[in-house]
């Protein structure tokens, strides 16, 4: 469905290259859920605007390449991208407050994405954006479709955002922090929803979020991104279950969890490196309590079985730093 | 909607009588000034400043002499001119109003254009060669004087080319647009044109800065993540949103150039407006005028102010419940 | 932790009056609505909630930079509430607040050694050497480099400078430490430093905390107890281990059921309870029970009558009719 390879952004600015994505590479099955986990400043979120070519700064340079259904999309022009757009891609953002335009009823703003992609007339569009308002559990969307979005809460704004996604029946949603700016109860609303959407729409999600705990409510895989690169990929259950890098097991253990009290939270030493002066090896290295001399080079991605890491980091090592539960036989 | 618009003119009249008040007392209670004596005129007998006393109630309480003001000024129509006595203020000020109207109006519909043309085309360009020319052009329009700008302006239209390219402009003056639209246009131009040039940079350069902070907003992600053209996304959601702070500042310009902002455009185009009428009123510390220009000006700014309240009202959903 | 009481706060009761949607009507929000509770020394008391549910508004009538509109408040057995700014100030001293936004609550012209200094100078505690000698050993005390001192705000990281906070605020030697969302502007592996940070400083400077946050999961790591909030009162009150093991209250079960986990292992998960609906208005509260409108297990008890805050086990009161885990 979307294959990316090697994908590189970078911003020219006047302190030096910023290299915000540096190589990175997955895939996204069909009707498959992707997360990718990672700190401010990851890179998480450019990776998936540069993609799309949301990225209007006249700095940037991206490189690599980004298929989508078996076309290129990475250099398409401004017209054809459009057409991918809203269309076969959906998008849903953080702030729900922010991602709509303040003076326009939602119904209007909903058509708008409608007959920009279909050519469905006004009274259908307008009538199918009251279907999907309904659809995404808005009471009453037939006098909402004509409210403004000051006049609906966080979580009902997001649910707006959502359908205007869903809209033109996309093939690909990417969601950015979709439930960060919502409270708990809001955002397992809309988790629930996502789910459920998903289930009846058939759509591919890539989720981007720094909460770990959402990846493992949501995703099928996972990316797990430090410092623009992918410090490990792997199917959710594998990743959060036995995390092969060093900087998954530094980020799981410093959750605190609301099912068991642990005494004292793991925490990684340092700050996350700034995208302005990656280091050409590990880019982890600096912050890392198993740095050697080897991490001075740049790891590949490498490991079998879809569970993928970045690591210089030896199996038998890795076992005797964090023993796995089970033992090594048990590993799926 | 609607009580939007009712609360709003209500709160105009509060601010409107709030003005009128201040503006008697400053007139009529400063301490050490006979108000009878100035508006009995210049030379008056000592018999015709006791009328005017016993008129204008100047020697019964504060309140009633208030009444009594109004009373001359909106209803009697009565109040005359200190330096040419016999002339009442209210009809000079009906006089000279439509000339101001006339020219700032006029004025606002070019500034209006160019500037929001202006302004979208130089955000649209952004880091192109065309952008900072425009924005030069504005400021360079904005910093030059009115009165020089007017000047020059005349000196092109009426002496140095009057006789070839510029045979068609009339001279100097005004004519009422009920009298003749064509000559009252004619007539207007170049004074619009020139007054113009003074706001249009400004507006550009305002708009300018509201388009780019805009394009940089969450909602204009959404409307390209929509797939929307990007000419659909500057002109219906980046223009829209932008357009609200241009709205509050031509309220606030307009109604401060028909109060009598206008003036050097006015004296140098040489326009009987309501301008050179306060000036002329305040060289001759001529205070029935000057009062009347003063209530007047007023009128204009509060209810221009009103206006954009409700177009601001119109244009931003978000201010009808406040 | 001893059982001493450090602050004490008895239907303490918090309105916002604002203009209303219509001409002339003018609305009361009720932010906090008669809550009472008690802070013993050397606890950390976490306050949990959703945003709106008043928590903020509560530390800050607390600590008495917002007047309460009735209702108590006793620190160390003296009654706050009605004091002048004067007669406050020795009080002042002894409770200090941590701010959530690192970014916003220091002043980015000043130093931050200046910064630590001020409530030092403002309070006139010793010369200007001893000052300088003070801040330096908060400095190390909030693990920071003293040589960084003379530099300014933006030049720290989010962490850090949420290091510069609490230094700050250790600046006169608290009693009570309110810190209101301290970690929640923080990517994950820094606010776990600055949770284990807080930690250690309680134990070496025996410091009681009020912390409040709404992520149960950083609440549950810090609190030794944990008050539950919804619509400006406290539903649910008691030990941390007994109210994240054995809820009793309907809206503490739906919260705690909803917050995403790792499954890392093999214990099932507790069942999803997805409440329906939004908060309602704080100027509009519904009558009976304010939770009773998203509700599962609502009545028409519920909805008629209030639930008292009753005590239903040693320590843990709950304010339900119908409360959950009770045997």
């Amino acid at each position: 469905m979307l294959s990316v390879r090697d994908l590189k952004v970078s911003f020219a600015t006047r302190q030096g290259e910023l290299r915000a994505v540096d190589g990175l590479s997955f895939d996204v099955g069909a009707k498959e859920v992707l997360g990718i986990v990672g700190e401010s400043g990851s890179g998480k979120s450019v990776a998936m605007y540069s993609m799309l070519g949301l990225v209007r700064d006249a700095n940037v340079s991206i490189s690599g390449s980004v298929k989508f259904e078996g076309r290129e999309i990475l250099g398409l022009s401004d017209r054809e991208m459009q057409r991918v757009r809203g269309g076969e891609v959906g998008m849903i953002f953080q702030d729900p407050m922010t991602a709509l335009t303040p003076v326009y009823t939602v119904g209007w703003q909903i058509v708008e994405q409608i007959r920009a992609h279909t050519e469905m007339t006004k009274v259908q569009a307008t009538a199918r954006s009251i279907e999907l308002l309904g659809e995404v559990g808005i009471p009453n969307p037939r006098s909402r479709v004509n409210q403004f979005p000051h006049e609906f809460s966080g979580g009902m704004r997001q649910r707006v955002v959502i359908a205007m996604a869903l809209s033109c029946n996309p093939k690909l949603l990417i969601a950015d922090e979709p439930t960060t700016a919502l409270d708990v109860t809001t955002q397992a609303q809309i988790l629930d929803l996502m789910e459920r959407l998903q289930q009846s729409y058939g759509s591919s999600i890539v989720i981007i979020t720094h909460d770990i705990g959402v990846i493992a409510e949501m995703a099928d895989r996972v990316v797990v991104m430090y410092a623009g690169r992918p410090a490990e990929i792997g199917k959710e259950i594998d990743v959060v279950r036995y995390p092969r890098h060093p900087y998954t097991w530094g980020l799981l253990g410093a959750v605190p969890r609301v099912d068991s009290k642990n005494s004292r939270l793991v925490t990684i030493p340092g700050t996350p490196v700034s995208p302005l002066d990656v280091p050409d090896g590990c880019p982890f290295a600096p912050r890392c309590e198993y740095r050697m001399t080897i991490c001075d080079q740049r790891p590949p991605l490498h490991g079998s079985d879809d569970h993928l890491d970045a690591c210089w980091l030896s199996d038998e090592q890795r076992l005797q730093i964090r023993p796995t539960p089970e033992g090594p036989e048990a590993r799926p | 909607m609607l009580s939007f618009i009712i609360r709003r003119l209500i709160s105009a009249v509060l601010v409107l009588f709030a003005i009128s008040v201040m503006v008697f007392l400053i007139f009529f209670a400063t301490p050490g000034v006979d108000p009878a004596a100035r508006i009995a005129g210049r030379s008056a007998s000592p018999a015709v400043v006791a009328a005017v006393r016993a008129a204008f109630g100047l020697n019964r309480p504060l309140p009633v002499r208030y009444l009594l003001m109004m009373d001359h000024l909106f209803i009697k129509h009565d109040l005359t001119s200190y330096v040419n006595v016999n002339t009442p203020v209210i009809p000079q000020i009906l006089h000279a109003a439509p000339v101001t109207l006339s020219l700032v109006l006029g004025a606002a519909v070019i500034w209006i254009i160019v500037g929001v043309l202006g302004g979208v085309i130089a955000a649209a360009n952004r880091g192109k060669f065309i952008d900072p020319l425009i924005m030069f052009v504005g400021i360079a329009a904005v910093s030059v004087p009115a009165y020089w700008l007017g000047e020059v302006v005349n000196y092109f239209t009426q002496s140095k080319f009057h006789s070839s390219v510029f045979s068609w402009v009339p001279s100097s003056g005004y004519v009422s647009p009920l009298t003749n639209p064509w000559q009252w246009a004619l007539h207007l131009l170049f004074p619009w044109l020139t007054l113009a040039a003074l706001f249009a940079g400004i507006y550009a350069r305002v708009l300018r800065a509201e388009l780019v902070n805009a394009l940089n907003e969450d909602y204009v992600r959404t409307a390209r993540a929509k797939g929307l053209s990007e000419r659909r996304i500057l002109l219906r959601h980046a223009l829209r949103c932008s357009l609200i702070s241009i709205v509050s500042l031509f309220g606030l310009d307009f109604g401060a150039l028909v109060g009598g902002a206008a003036l050097l455009t006015e004296i140098v185009m040489g326009l009987p407006g309501i301008g050179q009428l306060t000036y002329n009123s305040l060289q001759n510390l001529d205070l029935p005028v000057i009062m009347g220009c003063v209530m007047y000006a007023a009128f204009f700014v509060v209810f221009a102010n009103a206006v954009v309240d409700v177009v601001y009202a119109l244009l931003d959903p978000r201010v009808r419940v406040a | 932790m001893s059982d001493e009481v450090l602050l004490r706060a008895t239907d303490v009761v918090k309105t916002f009056t604002s203009r209303g949607k219509k001409l002339g009507v003018r609305s009361v929000a009720t932010a906090v609505n008669g809550v009472s509770l008690e802070v013993r020394r050397g606890e950390t008391l976490g306050i949990v909630g959703e945003s709106g549910c008043g928590k903020s508004t509560l530390a800050r009538c607390l600590v008495q930079l917002l007047p309460v509109t009735s209702g108590t408040v006793e620190f160390r057995g003296v009654e706050l509430t009605g004091l002048s700014r004067r007669q406050l100030r020795p009080h002042r001293r002894e409770m200090q607040l941590v701010f959530q936004d690192p970014y916003a609550s220091l002043n980015p012209r000043r130093t931050v050694g200046d910064i630590v200094a001020d409530p030092l100078k403002i309070n006139k505690v010793g010369t200007e050497d001893e000052i300088g000698e003070r801040v330096r050993e908060l400095f190390v005390t909030v693990g920071l480099d003293p040589s960084s001192l003379r530099r300014y705000p933006h030049e720290f990281s989010g962490g850090q400078r949420q290091r510069i906070g609490i230094a700050r605020s250790l600046a006169l030697n608290p009693l009570l430490v309110v810190a209101d969302e301290p970690v929640s502007a923080l990517d994950v592996s820094v606010q776990a430093q600055v949770l284990n940070l807080m930690a250690d400083l309680q134990e070496t400077l025996n410091l009681t905390y009020l912390f409040i946050a709404h992520d149960l999961g950083v609440v549950r790591h810090v609190s030794d107890r944990v008050g539950v909030m919804y619509l400006g009162e406290i539903v649910e009150i008691g030990d941390a281990e007994e109210i994240y093991d054995a809820p009793m209250h309907p809206y503490t079960e739906a919260l705690l059921s909803v917050v995403p986990e790792l499954n890392d292992t093999d214990a099932p998960r507790r069942e999803r309870i997805i409440i329906t609906g939004d908060v309602p208005d704080p100027s509009d509260r519904p009558t009976g029970c304010s939770f009773h409108p998203r509700c599962p297990a609502a009545t028409e008890l519920c909805r008629s009558d209030k639930p008292e805050l009753i005590e239903l086990r040693p320590g843990h009161l709950v304010a339900c009719h119908h409360p959950r885990n009770v045997a």
